[in-house]
């Protein structure tokens, strides 16, 4: 099932990704609502990329990083993983290439058993999915664990473990299974910063050379110190790509959840029609009198080089089409 | 009493756990209308001194040195005396004796919104608690919590809601709502960023400010993030400590 179309070498290829939701009402009877969780994204990740999805609770990122693993299938699009469809198949179907694309999720000590040791979490993962054999897999459980610094802590189980430490058993189980992609869900949620470097230096640190990484997150200092480009979601749909090590956020929604201090919060709610930005936008552009802004939805176009699009009229985008 | 003595003057602290000090030689001071911040790397005593703060001790041996003054409430009382040194019964004792200041003339809210509210009850409901602790309970209570939900921009149906039904952003303002409701003098919050988003982050901390200002409440703020701080604080306390390894959860 390859498809033509797919990008060369890309361990991710997302096109024209839609998900919606349709959400009961608060009521029995209340009529059901339906939620456009994710309104038309595209991306690639290449091999040895470590990409971030950033944006505020409800901008879709959670969604789209589940959706690229297959754990929620697109209303519409297409996921392409190593050039092939990943979306509309069954697990079964799946099963075989599972190992290679792993998830690391946001809440470490819900995800291990705890009854396990941390050895026993490594091992059975790469027996059962990595389809290694108990000393093999027991080899390579203890080498991954040495190398995230658990090396001591092979017999500890999870509830005595630091929530540092029950993040790293996450990240070797993954890790271990020589993954070509892994997304990880706000990794380092609810630690504080010093611990959250150190958990994101075992994931990066320790990445297969020809993995991908999707990173999602909403902390920005995240972003700028591990990811080689940032997607800032807003409203279900990519308003801005960008390596921060080349260029800063221009648009005007970007700037403002990277520095919340630069200027106003937004208080409107996001607009249904046109730019989701331009109730709370300070620049002159959504105010003129004949400003797209309210109109139609503004396209990604590249800003100072191929590296940086940005989803805005100021900026010189024209409307999506 | 001038309108700047101070609410909270609390003046070398420490507290041992059996082997070490747990903190030594912390200085406190929050003045009205303004913000305090505690500062400082994990482990070394933030929430411990907010806890000592609020008299809420319940450490072994515990408290060893130290004065504690609410001076806007009583100029002369010094609250840890004859608990210095005295151990756990002494600290057990004053914890019933400020039993009627925890949640009236202080409150505290935790760094998560969610486990501060009751989930089987309305917010309107718990928020009648909380202006039930005034001194002087206002004559309108329906009009006097639609003000206060205004006043953390929340729409008055918010009344009606469990707090299952708000969203996160709603639920942080629901809690700074029932914190600022009694009319405390004091305030104190233990990192209420934690798991925001940084836009979400910026607006709850300015909210928490504007309204104890409103209020003519001081703010003792722990946090971690240092660009809230710079932003916000009239007074920094760093806390000094050691780097050590999170206790399990």
């Amino acid at each position: 099932m390859s498809s033509p179309d797919s990008p060369k070498g890309a361990v991710v290829a997302v096109r024209g990704l839609v998900k919606t939701f349709v959400q009961a009402g608060p009521w029995p009877w209340s009529p059901e609502r339906a939620v456009r969780a994710v309104q038309g994204v595209d991306f690639e990740v290449a091999p040895g990329e470590v990409i971030a999805l950033v944006g505020q609770s409800g901008s879709g990122k959670t969604t789209v990083s589940r959706i690229v693993l297959g754990l929620e299938e697109p209303t519409d699009g297409q996921i392409l993983l190593d050039g092939e469809r990943w979306d509309g198949r069954t697990e079964s179907d799946r099963r075989t290439r599972r190992a290679r694309y792993q998830y690391v999720p946001q809440d470490a000590m819900g995800a291990l058993d705890p009854q396990q040791t941390a050895l026993e979490h490594v091992v059975e993962t790469l027996a059962v999915l990595g389809g290694r054999d108990r000393a093999q897999a027991k080899a390579d459980g203890v080498a991954m664990l040495q190398r995230l610094g658990l090396g001591e802590r092979l017999d500890a189980l999870p509830r005595e473990m630091s929530g540092g430490e029950q993040r790293r058993v996450t990240l070797a189980r993954v890790l271990a299974l020589d993954p070509s992609l892994v997304v990880a869900d706000e990794p380092t949620s609810g630690l504080d910063p010093d611990r959250r470097a150190s958990v994101l230096e075992a994931l990066v640190g320790n990445l297969p050379e020809h993995a991908g990484c999707i990173l999602v997150t909403h902390d920005m200092t995240e972003a700028r110190e591990w990811c080689d480009r940032v997607l800032v979601m807003l409203a279900g749909r990519v308003i801005e790509e960008i390596d921060l090590a080349e260029s800063e956020p221009a648009h005007p929604y970007a700037r403002i959840l990277f520095d919340p201090w630069s200027g106003a919060v937004p208080r409107e709610p996001l607009a249904t029609q046109g730019c989701p930005y331009q109730p709370n936008c300070p620049l002159d552009t959504a105010r003129a009198p004949d400003s797209p802004c309210g109109r139609a939805v503004p396209a990604l176009t590249a800003m100072d080089g191929p590296e940086h699009r940005v989803a805005c009229y100021a900026h010189g985008s024209s409307s999506q089409s | 009493m001038s309108d700047s003595t101070p609410l909270l003057a609390l003046e070398g602290l420490a507290i041992r756990a059996p082997g070490r000090m747990l903190v030594e030689d912390i200085d406190v001071t929050v003045l009205p209308r303004q913000v305090t911040a505690l500062v400082g790397p994990s482990g070394a005593g933030k929430s411990l001194t907010a806890r000592a703060v609020m008299c809420v001790l319940d450490v072994a041996p515990g408290l060893e040195r130290g004065t504690l003054r609410y001076p806007a409430l009583d100029p002369t009382r010094d609250w840890y005396e004859g608990v210095r040194g005295q151990g756990v019964r002494a600290q057990q004792r004053l914890l019933a004796q400020t039993r009627h200041l925890r949640g009236a003339w202080f409150t505290y809210s935790p760094q998560a919104a969610s486990s501060a509210l009751n989930p089987g009850r309305t917010i309107g409901r718990q928020l009648e608690i909380a202006v039930g602790r005034r001194d002087q309970p206002p004559a309108n209570m329906g009009a006097e919590i639609r003000e206060i939900l205004g006043q953390v921009g929340l729409d008055p149906r918010v009344s009606s809601a469990l707090p299952g039904e708000l969203s996160g952003g709603m639920s942080q303002r629901a809690a700074l709502a029932i914190a600022v409701a009694p009319k405390p003098r004091l305030v104190i919050a233990d990192e209420p960023e934690t798991g925001l988003d940084p836009v979400l982050r910026r607006a709850v901390v300015e909210l928490l400010v504007t309204v104890c200002k409103d209020y003519g409440a001081g703010l003792l703020l722990i946090s971690h993030h240092r660009d809230t701080v710079a932003r916000i604080a009239d007074h920094i306390v760093q806390l000094p400590g050691q780097e050590v390894e999170e206790a399990p959860r």
